[in-house]
C-alpha cells in the first residue's frame, strides 16, 4: 500500500541552498559559523571606520553625539558577540571533531541550533538602526544609564540589545556543552586527554568558561530588561538599587568572556607554530596546566574593570590580576622556544601566528601595567585602555583568526589560498594595526577618555588621532585583501590535497575537503603528533 | 646538509648587508631631516609618560608609572627581541629537508619562567600597593573640602564648611572662561566628595593622574594636594565615564590659587551668595516679557520676538530637574559677540531677567552651560 518512490537527488540546485540551510554536519556548520562571523566583521569594521573618520578632526563633521554613541556600542557588540566568540566557535566546530577523530559534535541537531540563534541576534540588533536608535550605552551597557533616563538616548535598541546579547548567550552554552560532551565521549581509539591537541584543550577550558560565566551575565541583563521595562529596581539607585551591583554581574562574565576570546586563538596558534617549524610544541603539558591556570584565575580578576569606582577591595583584585600575568608569560615562552632551533617555513599562517605572539605580547604587558591600581587611576577609561583592549583581541584573536583562516582553508575548500596576497595582506594589516592603535596609548596617557565623539582642538590630541585613522583605514584596505584572496582562491587556488602543511594533527589524514563522516579509516595515535608519527616514525622522537 | 654551513654563510652575509643597508638609509634620512625627526622622536617618547602631575598624589602615581613602565619596556625587548631573533636564525633554507632535533619540553625552562615573572609581578604588586595606601586615602582634617556633583551634562562644585555639610557656596559654571571652574588652594589638601544626580560620570583631570567614579546613590572620596609651584595655573578636566549624548561636552577646569587668594575668593563669593540667598522679585519695570522655556536640554521656543529700542523681560522657566541652565544674548548668531547674560541657576526654577534696550536686528540666544542650546531672538 505505502508507494514511495526513492527521489533521485535532482534539482540540486535548489537542494544546495535548503542542504546547508537544514544541515547538522559540524563542518557545514562551521563554515557558516565563519561565514556569520565575518559578515558581522565586516559591519563592525564599518562602524569603526565611522568612528575614525569622525574622530580624525575635533569638531563632528560626520556622525552626532547619539549617532556617535550607536556607532562605537554596535562596533563593540558586533565584533564581541557576533564576531570574535561565534568565529573562534566556528573553527572549533570545523576542527575538533576532526581533530579527535570523530565523526560529528556529540549533538549535530544542537549544533545547529547554536549556529541559527547567532544570525537571528544579528538581525535583532541591527533592526536598532530602522526603531529610533540602537542600544548606545556601550557594550557594557552599565546601570543606571541604560535605565530610562532622558538624556541617555537609549530605547527601544537597548532592549532589542538585551534580547540579543541573551540569545547569543544561549548559544554559546549550548554551544559549550555539546563541546564538553564531544571531547569527553568522541575521541578516537588512543586519543587520550594527554594526547589531545593543543586546540581542543583550549576549547575545553573555554567550554568550562562558557559554561559558568554566561548564566550570570543572562541573570545581569534579565534584571536589567525587568528594571527597564517592568519597573524592577534592581540597578536604579532613584528606586533602592545598587547601579555597581551591575558591574560586578556584568564582568563576573565579562572578564572570562576575554579568555572565551582569546583562548582557542591561543590554541590555533599552538597548533600552527609546531607546524610550521616542524617540532612539537614546546612543553604540552606545561601548556596545558597554564591554559587551566588561566582559566581559573579569570574568575578571581573581574573587578579590575572597577578599579575607580570606589567600590572594590583594591588590593586583592590588583594581586589576582598580576598573577594571571603567570601562565600567560608561561605559554608566551614556550611559543618563543617551539620556534628555537625550528626549521622555521615562513608561510601566511605562520606570519599571522608571528604576528599574534608580537601583538599579543603588547597587550598582556599591558594587562600588567593597569593591574598596578594608581597607575589605573591614570589609565583607566582613556584611549590607553582602548589599546590596549584592542592589542589583546585584535593583535591576539584576529591575527590568530587569520593565522587559522590560512591555515585551515585548504582542508576546508580543498584550494590554497595566494601566498602573496596573503603576506601583503599581513604586511598591510599589520601595518595599520600597529598605527591605528600605538598611537593610543600616548592619547591616553595624554588624557583622552575614550567614548567621546568630539575633542578640543587645542588638547593636543590631533596629530595622534589623525595618525590612528589613517591606520584604521590601512586595516579596511587589508581586509579588501582578504576577500579578494578568498573570492580567487574559491574560483582558482591551486589543489590542495590532503595535507598541504604536513600537519600533525588528524584532520590532515582526510580528504580536503573531509567526506561527511570524516574519516575512512584512521592513523594509530599514540601521540599528540599521530601524522608526524606516520611520517616519520616514532623514531624520531627521543 | 652538508652544503648547509657554506650557503647559512652567504646568506648570513646577504641579511647582514641588507640591514647594513637600511641603516645607513635611515641614517641619511636622519641627517636630511634631523630637526623633524629628533623633535618627533622626543615628542614619541615623552608620549609614553604620562604629563608632568601637578598633585603630590599624581606625582606617586608618575614615579610608580615610570618604575612599572620600565619593567614592562625590559620585558618586551627581551622577548620580542628573542621572537625576532628565533625568526631571522631559524628560517628554513630552500632545499633543507632535515628534521630540527624534537625537543618537547624542559621542565627547568618551565620552572625558571614560571618563578622569575611570579617574583616580578609580586614586586610590582608591591610597590603598586605601597602608592596605593599613599594616594588613596581621605583624612577628614582636610581644611578645604570641596563637592563635585555632576549631571548630565555638566559639573557644579559646592564649597562646603568645616563640617563638611553646610554649603558656603555653589558655583554653577564648571569653566574658568565662562567666570566659573574649580577653585583650589595650592599647597593645602582639599577634600572632594563626589555626588551623582544621575548617572555614574567620572571625575578625571588628566594632570592629577587620578579619577573617581561619580555614582549615584554613593558618596565617594578623595583627597588631592596641588603643588605650590602650580599657582596660577588651570587644568582641563572632563568625565571619563560615558554618561549619554552629551559625554563629551562634560568639561571643567580646576584652577589653582595661592591659599591666601582662594580664601579671599571663598569669602567674597560666600557672602554674595547669602546676600541674593532669597532671590529678589523682578519689579515691575515698563516693557513686554518674553517667555523662554529649557526642558530636556533644549528650550523649547526656537525664535521669540521682542521690540527694538524698549528695555523687556525674560520670564525664563528652567523645567529641568537639579540641572542649571540660563539665557545669553548674542549679536547676530548664538556663537555672536555677547550682548547680555542672565544668571545661571537650577531647576526646576523660574526667573525674570531685565533685558537692556536692543537695536533692531536679528540676535542668538544659547545656554552657558549647554552650547547645544540655542535659539533666535529677533528684534524689530
Amino acid at each position: 500500500m505505502a508507494t514511495t518512490t526513492l527521489t533521485p537527488a535532482a534539482s540540486t540546485s535548489r537542494n544546495a541552498l535548503y542542504e546547508w540551510i537544514t544541515t547538522t554536519d559540524h563542518k557545514r556548520i562551521g563554515i557558516l559559523y565563519l561565514v556569520n562571523s565575518f559578515l558581522f566583521f565586516f559591519i563592525g569594521g564599518l562602524l569603526a571606520l565611522g568612528v575614525r573618520a569622525e574622530l580624525a578632526q575635533p569638531g563632528l563633521q560626520f556622525l552626532n553625539d547619539s549617532t556617535y554613541n550607536e556607532f562605537f556600542t554596535m562596533h563593540a557588540t558586533f565584533m564581541i558577540f557576533l564576531f570574535i566568540i561565534p568565529i573562534l566557535a566556528g573553527f572549533a566546530n570545523y576542527v575538533v571533531p576532526l581533530q579527535i577523530g570523530a565523526p560529528d559534535m556529540a549533538f549535530p541537531r544542537i549544533n545547529a541550533l547554536s549556529l541559527w540563534m547567532l544570525p537571528l541576534a544579528g538581525i535583532l540588533l541591527l533592526l536598532g538602526f530602522v526603531t529610533g536608535g540602537t542600544a548606545a550605552a556601550g557594550w557594557t551597557s552599565y546601570a543606571p544609564l541604560t535605565e530610562d533616563h532622558p538624556l541617555a538616548a537609549v530605547g527601544t535598541g537597548q532592549d532589542l540589545w538585551i534580547v540579543a546579547i541573551v540569545l547569543i548567550g544561549t548559544s554559546s552554552i549550548l554551544g559549550a556543552i555539546n563541546f564538553l560532551v564531544t571531547i569527553f565521549k568522541m575521541r578516537a581509539p588512543g586519543m587520550t586527554l594527554f594526547r589531545m591537541p593543543i586546540l581542543v584543550w583550549t576549547v575545553l577550558v573555554t567550554a568550562v568558561l562558557t559554561l559558568m560565566a554566561t548564566p550570570v551575565i543572562t541573570s545581569a541583563l534579565i534584571m536589567l530588561f525587568i528594571d527597564r521595562n517592568y519597573g524592577g529596581s534592581f540597578f536604579d539607585p532613584r528606586s533602592g538599587g545598587d547601579a555597581i551591583l551591575y558591574q560586578n554581574i556584568f564582568w563576573f562574565y565579562s572578564h572570562p568572556a576575554v579568555y572565551v576570546m582569546v583562548l582557542p586563538a591561543m590554541g590555533m596558534i599552538s597548533e600552527i607554530l609546531p607546524v610550521f617549524s616542524r617540532k612539537p610544541l614546546f612543553g604540552y603539558k606545561a601548556f596545558i596546566f597554564a591554559t587551566a591556570a588561566i582559566g581559573a584565575l579569570g574568575f578571581s580578576v573581574w573587578a579590575h574593570h572597577m578599579f575607580t569606582t570606589g567600590a572594590v577591595y583594591l588590593p586583592f583584585f590588583s594581586i589576582m590580576t598580576f598573577l594571571i600575568a603567570v601562565p600567560t608569560g608561561v605559554k608566551m615562552f614556550n611559543w618563543v622556544f617551539t620556534l628555537w632551533r625550528g626549521q622555521l617555513m615562513l608561510k601566511t599562517p605562520l606570519l599571522f601566528a608571528l604576528g599574534f605572539l608580537s601583538m599579543f605580547l603588547i597587550g598582556g604587558i599591558n594587562g600588567a601595567i593597569s593591574a598596578s591600581v594608581p597607575v589605573d587611576f591614570a589609565l583607566h577609561d582613556t584611549y590607553w585602555v582602548v589599546s590596549h583592549l584592542h592589542y589583546v583581541l585584535f593583535g591576539g584573536s584576529v591575527f590568530g583568526v587569520m593565522a587559522g583562516l590560512y591555515y585551515w582553508f585548504p582542508k576546508m575548500t580543498g584550494r590554497m589560498m595566494s601566498e602573496t596576497v596573503g603576506k601583503a595582506q599581513f604586511v598591510l594589516m599589520f601595518v595599520g594595526f600597529n598605527l591605528t592603535f600605538f598611537p593610543m596609548h600616548e592619547l591616553g596617557l595624554a588624557g583622552m577618555p575614550r567614548r567621546i565623539a568630539d575633542y578640543s582642538s587645542t588638547a593636543g590630541w590631533n596629530d595622534l588621532n589623525m595618525l590612528a585613522t589613517i591606520g584604521g583605514f590601512t586595516i579596511a584596505l587589508s581586509m579588501v585583501l582578504l576577500l579578494w584572496n578568498i573570492f580567487v582562491s574559491l574560483r582558482s587556488g591551486a589543489p590542495a590535497g590532503d595535507d598541504p602543511w604536513e600537519g600533525n594533527t588528524l584532520e590532515w589524514a582526510t580528504s580536503s575537503p573531509p567526506p561527511p563522516y570524516n574519516f575512512d579509516r584512521l592513523p594509530e595515535i599514540r601521540s599528540e603528533r599521530p601524522l608526524f608519527d606516520l611520517r616519520h616514525g616514532r623514531t624520531a622522537e627521543h | 646538509m652538508s652544503s648547509s654551513p657554506r650557503s647559512r654563510t652567504t646568506r648570513g652575509a646577504v641579511f647582514a648587508l641588507a640591514l647594513g643597508a637600511v641603516i645607513i638609509g635611515l641614517a641619511l634620512v636622519l641627517v636630511g631631516f634631523r630637526a623633524d625627526l629628533l623633535r618627533a622622536g622626543d615628542t614619541f617618547v615623552t608620549g609614553l609618560f604620562p604629563p608632568i602631575a601637578v598633585t603630590t598624589q599624581g606625582a606617586q602615581i608618575r614615579d610608580l608609572y615610570a618604575i612599572v613602565f620600565l619593567i614592562a619596556v625590559a620585558i618586551f625587548v627581551l622577548v620580542e627581541g628573542l621572537i625576532i631573533w628565533t625568526v631571522v636564525r631559524y628560517r628554513r633554507k630552500p632545499g633543507d629537508d632535515t628534521l630540527p632535533p624534537q625537543t618537547h619540553g624542559n621542565n627547568i625552562a618551565e620552572f625558571v619562567w614560571t618563578i622569575v615573572p611570579t617574583l616580578v609581578v609580586i614586586f610590582m604588586f608591591i610597590v603598586s600597593w605601597q602608592t596605593l595606601n599613599a594616594v588613596d586615602r581621605s583624612s577628614n582634617d582636610a581644611q578645604t573640602k570641596i563637592r563635585a556633583v555632576a549631571g548630565q551634562f555638566q559639573w557644579q562644585f559646592d564649597y562646603l564648611g568645616p563640617d563638611g555639610q553646610t554649603i558656603l557656596y555653589t558655583e554653577l559654571l564648571p569653566l574658568v572662561s565662562q567666570g566659573g571652574g574649580m577653585m583650589v588652594p595650592a599647597g593645602r589638601t582639599v577634600q572632594l566628595s563626589l555626588v551623582s544626580n544621575d548617572v555614574i560620570h567620572a571625575f578625571y583631570v588628566p594632570q592629577f593622574l587620578f579619577k573617581r567614579d561619580v555614582v549615584p546613590g554613593r558618596t565617594n572620596q578623595f583627597d588631592f594636594k596641588v603643588n605650590d609651584a602650580d599657582v596660577g595655573q588651570t587644568f582641563r578636566g572632563q568625565c571619563a565615564e560615558l554618561c549619554g549624548t552629551g559625554h563629551s561636552i562634560m568639561l571643567f577646569e580646576v584652577k589653582a590659587l595661592s591659599p591666601s587668594e582662594f580664601d579671599a575668593w571663598l569669602a567674597d563669593k560666600a557672602a554674595k551668595a547669602a546676600a541674593t540667598a532669597a532671590p529678589a522679585a523682578s519689579g515691575a519695570a515698563a516693557g513686554d516679557t518674553i517667555v523662554i522655556t529649557a526642558q530636556g536640554v533644549k528650550y523649547l521656543e526656537a525664535t521669540v520676538t521682542a521690540k527694538a529700542n524698549t528695555p523687556f523681560h525674560i520670564d525664563f522657566k528652567n523645567q529641568d530637574p537639579g540641572t542649571p541652565h540660563n539665557v545669553v544674548i548674542h549679536k547676530d548668531s548664538p556663537t555672536g559677540a555677547e550682548i547680555f547674560k542672565g544668571a545661571v541657576f537650577n531647576g526646576v526654577a523660574e526667573k525674570i531677567y531685565d533685558v537692556p534696550a536692543l537695536t533692531a536686528g536679528t540676535y542668538g540666544f544659547a545656554c552657558i552651560v549647554h552650547p547645544t542650546m540655542t535659539g533666535t531672538l529677533t528684534v524689530q
